[in-house]
């Protein structure tokens, strides 16, 4: 049990942390704003590694390369929006389904199971090579540090819009946003597009960081992405107000988790019972809130029904 | 203003709860008519409204608003012609956005929504103005979030709300009934203040006969999804509970039965 | 309190941001470390891993120490695995099975690796011109089936068949690859090869019955998600008559009537001497060639053979005897 190794070990559970933040970022959006649970992020995060390694080997640009694995999570996000609002499938079953249909189109864009990068041959964006001896600007906890930040400017900018804030009314109250005028049903396919483009950016970034795509990389990626929004709003919520700073927390609740996940393994727990562990987690902070309110509360006024 | 012509609508269509709460409803308001809709539970009040709003689509029959036919129209889109006040105070506001965000969203209803920003200094400057007139001390807490405030204070935005893009119809769905009398006064003067200021043509739902007889122009009873009364201009204004009691018995071929009705003098 | 929290975090994030430039060196201590990082908990991974333990053990004795590590089948704990492994500078990596390969090559340009229940380096690896070796920190075992010698065990045992189908899952790693080469190779014995694909083990019993109603006889290739489902396979393709010829024993136990077996033991063991090689020896891992399963074993399943009415040349090696 050498904690040096622990120690050394941190760059690299930060850096993929920060990378599964991108995607709990993307959680957030749907599960907080739009107040919808979002399945389908399952699958995308397999798709935007699949098309951002498949479009890499074929000799495409970097950029292009992640455009278009985004793309491909947006249209994901769109499919599941459809199912929801124009065929009226619950949220819940609309994302399985598109997770479930993701499996088989996952496969058909790799034509395998499994396709390596080979970080000697590409220079990948980020890399876990890339987070100890080599230099600053190109280590990947600061690129994908970057990247966190500039997403968070741009979502903080886009729901302080006009547009931004009728989605943000919309996962509030339907019905006061239909009595503002406002297209729920479209919001709610905006919304989860957005959700599914971030998620297939953050997978585009994870397949360079592991050196391949692989067809069961989104397994679980949903109570990750929750987990990463829970342990961010209760580590946070009495510090952090203004919701640049809450995207922020659920980044750093991603970094937790992963911190975490590394200090479980250098224990040598049997990691069999990771996925257990996890559950157990984000069932207990999740449950929280409730337990609070009905425990430790003496009574409940109407009022205080709003509030979620 | 609003022309209703022979709507029908029925619930559960084919199961043991089928039910018909709109038979055969034809009403036209004029412009600046203030209209108090009173009626037992399920007589069909906020199903009428519900129908002109446009939660649902009607069985059959038509709606128009200002000439303009919205019978086949989604909710979102008719929110252009309306403002509404909902009787649940939670359901007028987005409890997790802020006093200033709630009426830049109402001051947008109808219009296009961009990438512009979701509020300006000026719009702010302007809401505060507008909160002052309400005197409850909102304007000192633009950036609070409405979940923290009373359920009168809610309506009251609600109805700074409704009113803040000049409506076609204004429709309210008995939004003094979950308030104390106090406020519940409180927010219906301020109601008639509104009404009168803008010369708005309103829908006013109520279980109380006294505010249905002392606020507005016209007044409509509903029993079993029909419209059973219609009282307007001198003979309103003489209208006493008694009288309303008299006509109820007549026009409903029975004693009025307080219990059913549950409606207060 | 939840402000210390946020310091405490903030400095943690610094830390490892300043860990990045140290590399502690391990003094030239000569007890071993190594990392093994295993994908799955599976009969046949296990054997490798316990191979590649033993096999050092017995060069070694004492010293050498393993730290290892399952990834329960998720490829990104793989890479958290690995990310450990570096961190704690072993002295080598032993990624079993291709999802920890790929992330000890992504993980990695020092440590040497060696992989083993890989089917084919090359394409793992993302490599072009493949030579034997891979011309870098990375070297292993193979378990690719000798899939040449299975097609002529399969023309062997089946001289009259003509159509082959290929049963296996689309959404393993190697089997694509397996299910390329034997057509290849059954086509150049003059047969007709058809794929009979499923993407979860949801859908074998259906694919499977379709294989069997258009196939003289069914190759499987080693395949997880075959390898878990031989009852269904069995339950099919024995009442419809269909013979299954497997990749290897452990299928071919559950649904098969004959195999080329290669023994993942073995395969583990081979890495294991590999391994000291490079530990004690200083042998160049990116020099050393790829090597394949020492021995192979002509095997046949009794009970299914005896149940189709097969009988098998005299070479052949009843499973279990």
């Amino acid at each position: 049990m050498n904690v040096l190794s622990l120690f050394n070990a941190m760059p690299g559970a930060v850096a993929q942390g920060l990378i599964w933040g991108i995607m709990a970022i993307g959680v957030y959006i749907t599960y907080k704003v739009l107040d919808v649970a979002d399945l389908s992020v399952d699958g995308t995060m397999c798709t935007g590694g699949a098309v951002c390694i498949v479009m890499l080997s074929n000799g495409h640009s970097m950029w292009l390369s992640l455009l278009v694995a985004t793309i491909a999570g947006m249209i994901a996000g769109l499919v599941t929006g459809i199912f929801h609002t124009a065929m009226g499938i619950p949220a819940i079953l609309s994302g399985i389904l598109t997770q479930l249909g993701l499996y088989s189109i996952n496969l058909k864009i790799m034509g395998k199971a499994n396709i390596p990068i080979n970080n000697q041959k590409y220079n990948l964006m980020v890399s876990l090579l890339n987070v100890r001896d080599v230099p600053f600007y190109k280590n990947t906890i600061l690129i994908v540090a970057l990247c966190m930040v500039i997403l968070i400017a741009c979502l903080y900018w886009f729901f302080g819009t006009e547009l931004g804030c009728s989605l943000r009314a919309t996962g509030c109250n339907e019905n006061m946003s239909r009595a503002q005028g406002i297209n729920t049903d479209l919001n709610k396919v905006l919304g989860l597009m957005l959700s599914n483009a971030i998620v297939a950016f953050s997978s585009a970034l994870l397949a360079q960081y592991q050196g391949f795509a692989d067809i069961n990389m989104g397994r679980g990626a949903i109570v990750i992405g929750l987990a990463a929004v829970i342990i961010g709003g209760v580590v946070f919520s009495k510090i952090f107000h203004n919701f640049a700073l809450k995207l922020l927390s659920v980044g750093i609740g991603a970094v937790i988790y992963y911190v975490v996940l590394q200090i479980v393994i250098w224990l040598g727990f049997d990691t069999d019972l990771l996925k257990l562990l996890s559950a157990l987690v984000v069932a207990i902070f999740l449950s929280l809130p409730y337990l609070k309110k009905r425990y430790f509360t003496k009574a409940s006024n109407v009022a205080a029904k709003g509030g979620k | 203003m609003l022309v209703i012509k022979n709507i029908y609508k029925t619930f559960n269509v084919g199961t043991i709860n089928e039910k018909t709460a709109l038979e055969d409803v034809s009403l036209t308001l004029e412009d600046g008519d203030f209209v108090t809709v009173i009626g037992g539970n399920g007589a069909g009040k906020s199903t009428l409204l519900n129908a002109i709003a446009g939660t649902w689509l009607v069985d059959s029959g038509s709606i128009a608003i200002d000439g303009i036919d919205v019978t086949k129209t989604p909710e979102f889109k008719r929110a252009k012609y309306l403002g509404r006040v909902f009787q649940d105070p939670m359901l007028g506001t987005a409890a997790n956005m802020q006093i200033d965000e709630n009426l830049a969203l109402a001051a947008r209803r109808g219009k296009f929504r961009g990438l512009r920003s979701g509020i300006s200094q000026a719009e702010r400057n302007f809401y505060k103005e507008h909160l002052k007139t309400l005197d409850l001390g909102l304007e000192d807490r633009l950036s609070s979030k409405v979940g923290l405030l009373s359920g009168g204070q809610r309506q009251a935005l609600t109805l700074l709300m409704a009113s803040l893009e000049k409506p076609k119809l204004l429709l309210l769905d008995e939004h003094t009934a979950a308030l104390d009398p106090k406020t519940a006064a409180k927010i219906l003067a301020k109601t008639d203040e509104i009404v009168e200021k803008d010369h708005l043509t309103t829908l006013m739902i109520t279980h109380n006969m006294k505010d249905a007889i002392h606020h507005g122009n016209r007044l409509i009873m509903m029993d079993g999804g029909h419209i059973i009364l219609d009282i307007k201009g001198e003979e309103k204004k003489k209208l006493t509970v008694e009288d309303l009691l008299a006509k109820f018995a007549i026009a409903s071929g029975g004693e009025l039965d307080n219990d059913r009705m549950i409606l207060s003098k | 309190m939840k402000k210390k929290l946020a310091v405490l975090l903030a400095a943690v994030m610094c830390l490892s941001l300043a860990a990045c430039g140290g590399s502690g060196k391990a003094e030239g201590n000569k007890v071993y470390n190594v990392g093994i990082c295993q994908l799955v908990e599976h009969v046949a991974l296990d054997a490798a891993t316990k191979g590649f333990e033993d096999a050092l053990k017995e060069k070694l004795g004492d010293n050498v120490k393993f730290d290892e590590q399952n990834a329960q089948g998720d490829s990104a704990t793989a890479a958290t695995i690995v990310n450990q492994f570096v961190a704690a500078n072993t002295d080598l990596i032993l990624a079993n099975a291709t999802a920890p390969l790929q992330a000890a090559a992504a993980g990695t340009t020092t440590i040497p690796v060696l992989g083993t229940s890989i089917t084919d380096y090359a394409s793992a690896l993302d490599i072009d011109n493949w030579n034997g070796t891979t011309g870098r920190n990375i070297s292993g075992t193979s378990d690719l089936a000798p899939l040449k010698d299975q097609a002529a065990m399969l023309n062997e045992l089946f001289p009259d068949s003509v159509n082959v189908g290929v049963l296996y899952c689309s959404a393993e790693a190697n089997s694509q690859y397996q299910a390329d080469v034997i057509k290849a190779e059954l086509e150049a014995l003059g047969k007709t090869v058809t794929f009979f694909t499923f993407v979860d083990t949801n859908d074998v019993q259906t694919v499977c019955q379709n294989a069997a109603d258009n196939s003289d006889v069914i190759y499987v290739p080693t395949d997880n998600a075959v390898a878990s489902n031989t009852a269904i396979i069995d339950g099919v393709c024995r009442p419809a008559g269909v013979p299954v010829i497997a990749g290897e024993e452990g299928i071919c136990t559950g649904c098969g009537v004959a195999t080329l077996s290669i023994s993942y033991y073995d395969l583990g063991y081979t890495t294991g001497l590999m391994a000291y090689e490079v530990l004690v020896n200083g042998a160049d891992v990116s020099t050393m060639e790829v090597k394949y399963a020492p021995n192979v074993t002509k095997e046949y399943n009794k009970e299914i053979c005896e149940a189709l009415n097969i009988t098998v040349p005299a070479d052949y090696k009843a499973i279990g005897e």
